[in-house]
């Protein structure tokens, strides 16, 4: 009987003694699948929903806003000029060229006596998707402070950005003494900048007289006589035809976001486990859409007219809000279809995606080391390469970037497979978005 | 002494009863730590506060439900009833479990029916209500703006699970051999963790069965020192379940402009197929009152289905078809001296479990090949070693007389689990392997009172080691997931590190039988 209450002893303590560490388990290196499963909680990215529905009386009226030339002081360019479905509803320039140029697409070319835009026409791609900042240094935002010179009738960021083309001079109004295409006064160009109201009723009395658009007015708006709209409505139908032809969410990426995984090929899993992991780009490109949430200098070459107070540079978000944080920093884009819309950063001083990695590998030598021959011969004049211009990107170069990454050309090329990955096949080809004619009758391209 | 009962794989903890209602001779597989509630210890034991010792300890109570031969020792007719309750600790989780039985003999011939419900709580926290995105929610600007449709709140409800058990067998006089069958019926509605797998899952509704068939026969040999006994069985063990599982997908609602949740149904089914073959040899030792017993077992399951369990958010790769085999080699001793008992078994458990996953589309791999519709894409190679190790004491105590007698048991269950996996990725061209394990430790304990009209008992075990993802409402680091379960069996490979929140699982079992007269 002793020896039963020894072991009985025995068992009772090691009862005791049994561990109570929280179990776990070692594991192999994960599977890419995995790594990237837990990236995308990581960085809270989460599929895009399907776009609402638009009515089909607004989606009309706003394509033939978006392609009708009559929009602009001069009659010669429409808001496709720059967003060009052609060219993915960007024009495939490095910077814009506004109202005077010629040609369309990547062949514009600038008119007499004109500047480029200052910065990168951005696609219109995903534009309605429902970013919280809009331009390059995110002036029109839901968060910041309002615009300093306009007051838009809207709060709908997607219609603010619609309205505002047609005030800029060098985009779309023109300049005071401007004649149009038929070699009329432009009244558009004459009214002074401040008055924003009524150069948007300038436009709408363009368009009132257009009975092609009375029509097209009474179907979207079937309530409100068409001489009582205003062009905060025009921007509403804009914005609809963004929203229901523009929305483009349908990538091998998205499959793969939908649970499909088989939708990546296996080097685009490897270069999305280096742009979620060691490739640190999801550090600035994450959320919902890759991107769009917040600004960075990212160490980009100064090329261009440049920007405000800056010119001849472009000190982008700084050149809104003075702070040292935001000095030549731009907004982050949100990088769906990004393969298709070179050439890229605020001012397209790159080319092509692996360029664009390879910047992102070594940003302080890639920018000392920039090579302006690499620009379209009407820009390389317009480098800004002195080493006082660098130094002053360099001196604010976002954090994140100052570290080079050391990745090898292999890994470099699944970064681009994986950004190659965010593309849309429905987005490769959009002409089917130009209409044949618009109602002014002025020609689409 | 009395022959022991037939348990070869006298189950460990929670987690063994998972693979089958039916105890024993189902060799449990588990690749995660994961506790599981004790839901099927649903029939008496007398070992079961000794820490279930069985291969060389009898188990009168206990041993007819594991091979239905061993309906040969019974001396008369009785009923019994065993409610059990189990919990899991930390709010985890727990059920209730109510069995009805009756155990008969006439002449040759010998028999029982058996019936049970129980309720199974859901077992993870509720979850809070609401989502938090980025930024400010626009107002919607836009027309015929599309609602998701409304996500079904997380089941807070118990679900039930219905059990019929059924045994016959015969004594062949003059050869000392007797041979039965069984049949256990399981209807499943909540097979107790399940719903842990589905991470991030808002709801688990479990729809299946299991059907476990039993044909077994025991031969005595009458010796000096006791009856030699041999002991064989063979098994089929048929489990099937469907697992429709409700999510509350995240997505960015671009019309609204806000973060949303939408409800994403999945059905997954769980199926194994399992033949099994025993054999329990048990021998009186010289030494008075001490016997050793040693067992053979032999497991193989094929999972036609295995679901696709989602791990925090780490979506399936589908697990289709896998096998595997499983032995038990043990060896048990025990002692019988007047009304103390000891009972000790070591048991080793080699497995081998191959699963795979198969391409649904055609798939091109970081080699450059392509992989055809049904290529394997992964494929795991589990190799397990196993052990148990099972302990026990047990003292009765008279009562004011012969016939009153107080039982005290107490034990102790070891758990080794070590498998290394390997695990070849076909379409990343890779390989890797993982070398892993854990130890689950489960005290037992044991109370009876025993009179002539009537018997009580009440026993207990406690098992840690194991845990639970969520369970402590804090972030779940399970990193990622290849995981294969079938019939409650876990085949999950891991593809990282895992961690889990310590819980215990607990279960009290009150058992009484009265004799039929």
């Amino acid at each position: 009987m002793t020896r039963h209450v020894r072991t009985l002893c025995i068992l009772a303590v090691l009862a005791l003694i049994a561990c109570d560490e929280s179990p776990s388990i070692g594991g192999g290196p994960e599977s890419l699948d995995a790594q990237l499963r837990r990236q995308f909680t990581q960085w809270n990215i989460v599929p895009i929903g399907e776009a609402p529905l638009q009515a089909p009386a607004m989606v009309a009226l706003g394509q033939a806003l978006m392609f009708d030339k009559i929009l602009s002081g001069n009659r010669d360019i429409s808001c496709a000029t720059c967003h060009d479905p052609t060219e993915h509803l960007t024009d495939g320039l490095a910077l814009a060229v506004g109202t005077g140029g010629s040609g369309s697409g990547a062949a514009r070319t600038l008119g007499v006596g004109r500047q480029f835009v200052p910065r990168n026409a951005p696609s219109l791609l995903n534009s309605a998707i429902g970013l919280p900042y809009i331009f390059w240094d995110g002036r029109l935002t839901r968060f910041g402070p309002p615009l300093p010179d306009v007051v838009l009738p809207t709060t709908d960021l997607l219609q603010g950005q619609a309205m505002l083309p047609v005030l800029n001079r060098r985009e779309m109004r023109g300049d005071k003494g401007d004649v149009d295409v038929f070699g009329n006064p432009n009244e558009l160009a004459q009214l002074d900048d401040t008055l924003q109201n009524a150069i948007w009723q300038g436009v709408m009395h363009r368009l009132v007289a257009v009975p092609g658009y009375v029509t097209l007015f009474n179907a979207a708006f079937p309530s409100i006589p068409p001489t009582s709209l205003t062009f905060a409505d025009m921007a509403k139908a804009i914005a609809a035809f963004e929203m229901d032809a523009m929305m483009k969410t349908g990538s091998p990426f998205d499959r793969y976001l939908a649970r499909d995984n088989n939708a990546l090929s296996v080097q685009a899993k490897r270069g999305g486990v280096l742009f979620f992991g060691t490739a640190r780009c999801s550090q600035c490109h994450n959320g919902p859409f890759l991107g769009g949430r917040e600004f960075s200098n990212s160490g980009v070459p100064q090329v261009g007219p440049g920007v405000g107070q800056a010119v001849p540079l472009d000190k982008g978000r700084g050149e809104i809000l003075n702070f040292q944080f935001y000095q030549f920093a731009f907004r982050v884009p949100p990088l769906r279809n990004v393969e298709l819309t070179a050439p890229y950063f605020h001012n397209g001083s790159f080319a092509t995606l692996e360029s664009v990695v390879k910047h992102y590998n070594d940003v302080s030598t890639s920018l000392r080391t920039f090579d302006p021959s690499t620009l379209p011969a009407s820009l390389q004049a317009s480098y800004h390469g002195d080493i006082a211009t660098i130094n002053a990107v360099l001196a604010t170069l976002d954090s994140r970037l100052q570290t080079p990454l050391h990745l090898t050309d292999a890994q470099i090329a699944d970064l681009v497979a994986f950004l190659k990955s965010l593309t849309d096949p429905a987005a490769r080809d959009l002409s089917g978005l130009v209409p044949a004619s618009v109602p002014s009758g002025l020609p689409v391209r | 002494m009395a022959p022991t009962g037939l348990r070869a794989v006298c189950l460990v903890g929670l987690l063994g009863c998972v693979v089958s209602p039916a105890r024993a001779q189902l060799i449990p597989i588990k690749t995660v730590p994961i506790a599981q509630g004790d839901q099927f210890q649903l029939f008496p034991a007398n070992n079961l506060g000794m820490g279930s010792v069985s291969i060389a300890l009898a188990d009168s109570l206990a041993d007819p439900f594991s091979n239905p031969a061993m309906g040969t020792r019974l001396t008369g007719s009785r009923f019994f009833g065993s409610p059990a309750l189990y919990s899991v600790s930390r709010n985890a989780g727990g059920g209730r479990s109510l069995p009805l039985a009756v155990l008969a003999r006439r002449n040759l011939w010998y028999g029982g029916l058996a019936l049970a419900l129980q309720r199974v709580d859901p077992s993870r926290p509720p979850r809070p209500d609401g989502f938090f995105g980025f930024g400010v929610a626009m107002p919607n600007s836009f027309n015929d703006v599309v609602v998701p449709d409304p996500i079904p709140a997380p089941d807070t409800r118990a679900h039930g699970n219905e059990y019929a058990f059924a045994m016959f067998g015969r004594d062949l006089p003059g050869s000392k051999i007797s041979i039965g069958a069984s049949a256990f019926w399981t209807g499943l509605h909540a097979l107790d963790g399940v719903d842990l797998l589905y991470a991030g899952s808002q709801r688990v509704a479990q729809d299946g069965h299991a059907l476990d068939l039993r044909l077994g026969a025991v031969k005595a040999w009458p010796g000096e020192q006791g009856d030699r006994f041999l002991e064989a069985l063979v098994l089929r063990n048929d489990f099937a379940a469907t697992h429709t599982v409700t999510y509350a997908d995240q997505f960015w609602d671009p019309g609204l402009q806000e973060f949303r949740q939408r409800a994403r149904i999945e059905h997954n089914v769980d199926q194994t197929q399992t033949w099994g073959l025993h054999f329990k040899y048990t021998v009186p030792l010289t030494s008075a009152g001490w016997r050793i017993g040693w067992i053979g077992t032999l497991n193989r399951s094929s999972h036609p289905k295995i679901p696709n369990y989602e791990l925090a958010n780490v979506p399936a790769i589908p697990r289709d078809p896998g096998y595997t085999t499983a032995f038990d080699l043990g060896v048990g001793l025990s002692k019988t001296r007047g009304r103390a008992s000891f009972g000790a078994d070591v048991v080793f458990e080699p497995i081998r479990s191959y699963t795979w996953a198969a391409a649904e589309a055609r798939m091109g791999t970081a080699s450059g090949d392509t992989l055809a519709v049904g290529a394997k894409t992964i494929e795991n190679h589990f190799r397990f070693s196993n052990a148990l190790l099972r302990l026990g004491v047990g003292h009765d105590f008279e009562v004011s007389g012969e016939k009153k007698l107080v039982g005290l048991q107490l034990g102790l269950m070891l758990h080794s689990i070590h498998y290394t996996l390997n695990q070849q990725d076909n379409v990343q061209d890779l390989q890797r392997r993982l070398t892993t394990g854990w130890m689950e430790w489960t005290p037992t304990w044991g109370l009876s009172l025993r009179f002539p009209e009537f018997e009580i008992r009440y026993a207990g075990r406690s098992t840690h080691g194991a845990g639970r993802p969520g369970s402590s409402f804090g972030p779940v680091a399970w990193a990622g997931r290849d995981v294969a379960l079938a019939g409650g069996t876990i085949l999950a490979a891991p593809n990282g590190p895992l961690n889990l929140t310590n819980v215990n699982t607990t279960t009290h079992q009150i058992s009484l039988s009265l004799p039929l007269r």
